[in-house]
């Protein structure tokens, strides 16, 4: 199948890379003797988990690899160059005008204080020297019209941008000199699925224009599978599996690939949840509702960032009720609010018939305690100067829990066993010494220490790898069963969602759409917008297209759809009421 | 942007007000808590000049009314805001009857033009070395001596001052040792003058810069660093930039704007900090006639002297809180900021 490709010269030969960075603990082989050929036209995937060694391979054919990294063998071949007998000069001639990089981290990717359109011309510039204006402004708009992006983007600032038209901005730079190769580094790791699916067709019907290469690194097998022909798996630097994409996920050999393919939660499929883990959990000893808003509505100027919404949340048998929607939908507005941190704009929010606005010094302590909080950023969530144990032990000790050393000992360890970690390994450390993984694990057992009764999940697992991310998951859902403790899941993820919940919401621009078991509204979607997240997410499953020769996928078209259309509601669980909105739109 | 909105003018102009009337009132505050009285000083020094002094007491009572300190707390306070709001501090105890505000307009050209000299001399400096420290271009050679460089910056302007006096005035004899132009050129806008005064302040701009550049470089570097690590610096490599350009366009563009506000703050420390530099190179500046006021418990001179760095500071801070949007787009003005 490769065979019928070859005939030309590959854009990019790579032959026996090796790739070491010296450390003063010994040489690190990043990459080992890696051979791989792409083709004019062909989007091939590098998939791995995080120290897989995809950057680095990919930084080395930008020869920008971070110090003291140095390729120690084998050579890098750019169409017939040879980049490794290249001058410095020679191979800044060749980047951008030959080999584009288009970086994960669109957030930052652009000069905060230039407007689009220098960025783009600075690049023009640099290979072809200064060309007339309108030159310069014919092409600059020729490539943001190409990633359909409006001709005013390229009067604004980086900040004035979406993450979704960062992105597209940087493909746009990427593509302007027509190069050979394209090297998208994670491209849409940023961005929700809608998005996702987006700036992906973009990038797809751009290359397949300009007939270019395309090296697309990822961790996501779904969107791999819709977006490339060929597939390179790595693992520890070495290339453990490479074929066509149709041959790696009906018949994977390696057994890591095998992994990374069923570590993609799916909608239907098997849970990866331990159904085993049963216990009759304390029961919540309280006649008010643990949680409950009343009409809250959240107001950022003259932007409803949340539309009058009310439930309640009993607690007596603890639920995970989900949240879901893109960003912008207004679900972190919603977690902030429960959390005491935003005030609503109107309305009220009552903990155990509280509000929590107006609770006094004590009320508000005991709130802090019993409402615990997981959020997206491990690397944020700990002081880098103290070790773990401390940074466990402080809140544990701040809320009057510890009896004596040896009991707060005793809780630190129950609560690292009880998220699956080594009491002996971890809490001696400092956080940087940790992996994210383990960080998100602590944060969880940070939580749990203080017998909280309400934890708030916002995004708990979207900057954990993806094999980690189910097991996480089942720490946090564990807590409902053993612990008593209700769980607000907020996430975009809606596959997860799917697995973890009892109750799903699905918000779009600060309204509930719809609502209900998992089951039926990620299962059975009725809600336009619920199908559009659904056919957002890229399936691991070549038979499931992902929206390609479709007409329909425009999703300006799809969200005006979704706005007029009727919220729906179906099905209920104990404990949790969620009052119809009224008016809508 | 593009313009400044009214509201935000506004908000700014009252913070400015607000600010400079309470750092008046501190300023009149503290050397009134000195259990020291102006009038005997007064009268200490006639003393001291005539050997002894009859009637001493009606004498002191005379120079307390002139001076205006006889009168109740509260009356000295407000005669003294009314009068600060137009530049009028009343009459100098030491150089009496002096009016304070010509003591400080003779002082106050020779200072700013020193001070700014020698600010933005550093500033330039200070940065671009601290820029060169972290850039991974720069020549081995400029890495290896700024840190040594840096040196200087522990060194109390006093001493690196004498010591550039020793070096360049007394043993090169390339500068003058003191004052601030020519004894023998007469002061205007004559090419003559200019020199002379260009001639005189070189060596103690030097001496503020020798001490001060590490201040900005050692700033500089650490934003550099962060900038360094950038995505959008990593960028501008991927689409194969010129260094130099990315240096200054995509690097020093952002890592200076803190070192913007820092500067703006720095105006009015340095009028103060220059007090010992003016007082060695007997310039007559803003500094020495600070320094003079406080020896001689000269209340209106201090408070004078101090009302008018607050101002130019408070001004300074309230001009870079006008032009910072412009510099940064992602600041913007806000009326309730």
């Amino acid at each position: 199948m490769l065979d019928d490709v070859t005939k030309d010269k590959p854009v990019l030969t790579l032959k026996d890379l090796s790739i070491e960075f010296p450390t003063p603990a010994g040489v690190v082989q990043a990459v080992k003797t890696l051979s791989l050929d792409i083709h004019k036209g062909r989007r091939v995937g590098f998939i791995g988990e995080s120290g897989s060694g995809k950057t680095t391979t990919a930084l080395a054919v930008m020869q920008m690899l971070a110090e003291p990294g140095r390729i120690s063998g084998g050579t890098i071949d750019l169409g017939r160059t040879n980049i490794l007998e290249l001058s410095e000069e020679e191979m800044r001639r060749a980047r951008l005008s030959r080999v584009a990089y288009i970086p994960q981290g669109a957030m930052n990717s652009l000069n905060p204080v230039m407007r689009v359109q220098p960025q783009m011309w600075d690049g023009i510039i640099a290979h072809e020297g200064h060309l007339d204006r309108a030159e310069l402004k014919r092409r600059s708009d020729a490539a943001l019209a190409s990633v359909g992006l409006p001709l005013h983007t390229a009067e604004l600032y980086p900040h004035e941008l979406s993450g979704g038209m960062k992105q597209r901005v940087c493909i746009a730079m990427g593509i302007i000199l027509d190069p050979e190769l394209i090297i998208a580094d994670e491209p849409t790791s940023a961005l929700d699925v809608v998005t996702q699916r987006q700036v992906m067709q973009t990038l797809k019907a751009i290359q397949t224009q300009i007939g270019s290469g395309l090296m697309l690194i990822g961790h996501d097998m779904g969107l791999m599978a819709q977006t490339v022909d060929e597939l390179a798996v790595l693992k520890d630097g070495e290339l453990v599996e490479h074929g066509t994409v149709q041959q790696i996920l009906q018949a994977p050999a390696h057994p890591y690939t095998k992994d990374l393919i069923s570590s993609v939660p799916l909608v239907g499929g098997e849970s990866f949840l331990n159904p085993d883990a049963r216990a009759d959990a304390p029961k919540r000893a309280s006649s008010e509702p643990l949680l409950r808003f009343e009409n809250v509505r959240k107001d950022y100027g003259s932007v409803t960032a949340l539309h009058p919404m009310s439930f309640t949340l009993q607690g007596d048998t603890p639920q995970i009720i989900s949240i879901v929607g893109q960003s912008g939908s207004g679900k972190s507005t919603m977690g902030s609010i429960m959390l005491g941190f935003n005030p609503p704009s109107q309305g009220r929010v009552l903990f155990e018939g509280q509000d929590v606005a107006g609770m006094n010094a004590a009320q508000s302590l005991d709130f802090r305690k019993n409402v615990q909080a997981v959020f997206q950023d491990p690397y944020a969530c700990f002081n880098p100067f103290y070790r773990v144990n401390h940074a466990l032990k402080f809140p544990y000790k701040q809320f009057g829990l510890a009896t004596s050393e040896a009991a707060t000992q005793r809780a630190m360890e129950e609560a690292c066993d009880a998220v699956g970690l080594d009491p002996d390994l971890v809490l001696s450390r400092y956080p940087h010494q940790l992996s994210g993984g383990q960080r998100q694990r602590l944060i969880v057992a940070r939580a749990l220490m203080l017998s909280p009764k309400l934890l708030i999940a916002d995004e708990p697992v979207s900057m954990v790898d993806a094999s980690l991310r189910a097991s996480i998951l089942s720490n946090i859902y564990d807590l409902k069963d053993k612990y008593g403790i209700s769980i607000l899941y907020i996430t975009h993820d809606l596959a997860t969602a799917y697995h973890v919940s009892d109750y799903v919401m699905v918000l779009f621009k600060g309204h509930v759409v719809e609502a209900g078991p998992p089951k039926e509204v990620i299962g059975a979607p009725q809600h336009p917008y619920t199908k559009l997240l659904i056919d957002s997410i890229p399936w691991p499953d070549l038979d499931r297209s992902w929206g390609d020769g479709r007409t329909d996928w425009d999703p300006a078209k799809l969200e005006a759809k979704a706005a007029r259309a009727e919220a729906v509601y179906r099905g209920t669980v104990p404990g949790f009421d969620l009052i119809k909105e009224a008016t809508f739109g | 942007m593009g313009r400044i909105p009214r509201d935000y003018l506004v908000n700014r102009l009252v913070t400015l007000v607000l600010t400079v009337l309470i750092a008046a009132t501190i300023i009149w505050i503290i050397p009134r808590l000195s259990p020291v009285d102006p009038a005997e000083i007064a009268l200490g020094r006639m003393a001291a000049g005539a050997g002894s002094v009859a009637n001493s007491e009606e004498i002191l009572a005379q120079l307390r009314a002139n001076m205006g300190i006889d009168q109740p707390l509260i009356v000295q306070y407000l005669k003294y805001i009314s009068g600060a709001l137009v530049f009028d501090f009343g009459l100098s105890t030491a150089a009496f009857p002096t009016p304070v505000s010509t003591l400080i307009l003779n002082a106050l050209p020779w200072t700013m033009g020193l001070m700014i000299l020698s600010l933005l001399i550093t500033f330039f400096i200070g940065n671009l070395l601290g820029a060169l420290m972290v850039w991974d271009r720069s020549p081995k050679l400029v890495k290896v001596a700024i840190p040594a460089a840096m040196v200087f910056t522990s060194i109390p302007p006093i001493l690196s001052g004498l010591l550039l006096m020793w070096i360049f005035a007394a043993k090169l004899q390339w500068f003058p040792l003191t004052g601030a132009y020519s004894i023998f050129v007469e002061p205007g806008w004559t090419w003559e003058f200019v020199k002379s005064v260009l001639h005189h302040g070189f060596l103690p701009a030097l001496s503020i810069v020798v001490v001060t550049f590490g201040f900005w470089a050692l700033g500089m570097r650490g934003l550099m660093i962060g900038v360094q690590g950038e995505d959008y610096v990593k960028l501008a490599e991927a689409k194969g930039l010129r260094p130099r350009y990315i240096l200054y366009r995509y690097m020093i563009r952002n890592a200076i704007l803190p070192q913007i506000t820092a500067f703006a703050l720095k105006i009015g420390l340095l009028i103060a900090g220059q007090v010992l530099v003016e007082r060695i190179f007997a310039y007559n500046g803003m500094g020495k006639l600070l320094y003079d006021a406080i020896l001689n418990q000269d209340f209106p001179v201090i408070q004078g002297v101090s009302y008018v760095i607050i101002l130019i500071t408070a001004l300074s801070v309230f001009l870079v809180d006008l032009l910072y949007p412009f510099i940064d787009p992602r600041i913007r003005h806000e009326a309730n900021a």
